[in-house]
């Protein structure tokens, strides 16, 4: 089992789902254009064409909508893959409480 | 083969917060926060009242092993980032080459391999010395530019410059440190401004950079395990943390002491964290270890040398 697993199993559902609608809601203002039809399976940067930068201006974007601090040291390319793992990210990766 | 007869590099002890370049460039905050929080930036290393000339000096006086040998050096290279690093008609490498006894010598610059030239030139002065025959001849490559133009200040999304030198003396053989393999790896399809390549760019990053390190490690007949240490390119922390979860490598091996104190010493980066390296205990006599750069610009190239201590 993996790190990542590890983290995977410990997260909250709930918390992952709520997680996955802030995602949907920033999308469209760190891409700069409308964003539709984003579900937890959509490709952030196969799909979305979300760039390495822009994907960690989401991570911030979201720490302050939410006003939380999230621990990017571990945050790897893989967990780009789609909305719904950087979702699982996040909620595995929380300095404070939801 | 290849080796190194002697490696010294000089960073000036000035140094500024990246937010003094940022905030000259434009950048967002943002993208600042980006950079200190995710990337680990801090600080880029500066010497506000030197020119290139004087980095380059530095480097040299600390170069012990020049010392008596000036005029068995055949060749002098300055392995560069840029390939204008002064404006004309200046020419500094010429001018510390006279200064240390070194006038005598073919000078010339090496690049396009954009941050990974100076591995270039190493493999540029060994195969050079080698193909002269002179058992007892010499070549110095330096490096070390000054980040005198808002290109030569940052890597877009990836790092800023911090101003350093090295000096490296050069032999076709010898004991110590010899060179194992060479690998690199020319992207010239990156040389575009398309913006879904470079997109692809970054999601390649790592995984080119790994298999350069790979590919230089099996030509050395060793394994990853063999590695007792990697010197690295200073553009970032999370780059390598990366480059690591691809090669299964601890990443306490990768020397990146400095990525947040000098920022991105363009070429001079693997010198300047053999110093590191070396102050540290980390190279061992005998033990194999990696200096490993990736180069962006017009193009991308990834290299990666194996040597013995």
């Amino acid at each position: 089992m993996t790190e990542q697993d590890t983290a995977a199993s410990a997260v909250d559902p709930a918390l992952r789902d709520r997680l996955v609608d802030s995602i949907r809601d920033l999308l469209p203002q760190v891409l700069k254009r409308e964003v539709t039809g984003v579900t937890a399976d959509t490709a952030l940067m196969d799909a979305l064409g979300l760039s390495s930068t822009t994907g960690l201006e989401l991570v911030l974007e979201l720490e302050e909508r939410l006003e939380l601090e999230i621990s990017v040291e571990e945050l790897g390319r893989d967990d780009f893959g789609t909305v719904g793992s950087l979702a699982e990210y996040v909620a595995g990766n929380l300095l404070t409480e939801a | 083969m290849t080796a190194l007869v002697g490696v010294a590099a000089w960073v000036p002890p000035g140094r500024v917060a990246i937010e003094e370049p940022a905030g000259r460039l434009g950048l967002s905050g943002m993208q600042v926060k980006i950079f200190r929080r995710y990337h680990r930036l801090g600080e880029v290393a500066r010497d506000p009242d030197g020119e290139l000339r004087d980095l380059l000096r530095a480097a040299l006086e600390r170069l012990d092993a020049l010392r008596g040998r000036e005029h068995l050096v055949r060749y002098v290279l300055h392995a560069r980032t840029f390939p204008t690093v002064v404006p004309y008609p200046h020419d500094p490498v010429r001018q510390v080459c006279e200064e240390f006894g070194l006038g005598h010598a073919a000078v010339f610059a090496v690049g396009h391999h954009a941050c990974a030239s100076g591995l270039l030139a190493l493999d540029a002065a060994g195969r050079l010395l080698a193909a002269d025959g002179d058992p007892e001849g010499l070549a110095l490559v330096l490096t070390g530019e000054k980040a005198f133009t808002a290109e030569a200040r940052l890597v877009p999304d990836t790092s800023f410059f911090g101003e350093g030198a090295a000096a490296c003396l050069v032999a076709a053989q010898g004991e110590r440190d010899r060179l194992l393999a060479y690998a690199t790896e020319l992207r010239g399809d990156f040389d575009t401004d398309d913006p879904e390549t470079a997109l692809e760019f970054q999601r390649v990053y790592a995984d080119e950079l790994a298999s350069a390190i790979t590919a230089a490690v099996a030509r050395a007949g060793l394994a990853m395990e063999d590695v007792g240490v990697i010197l690295p390119h200073n553009v970032n922390r999370v780059a390598w943390h990366q480059v690591c979860r691809t090669l299964g490598y601890p990443r306490e091996r990768v020397v990146l002491d400095n990525v947040a104190t000098t920022g991105h010493v363009f070429c001079a980066d693997s010198f300047v964290n053999y110093r590191t390296a070396q102050d540290r205990g980390l190279l061992r006599q005998g033990e194999p270890y990696v200096m490993a750069a990736a180069g962006a610009g017009r193009g991308a190239t990834f290299s990666a040398m194996a040597f013995v201590h």
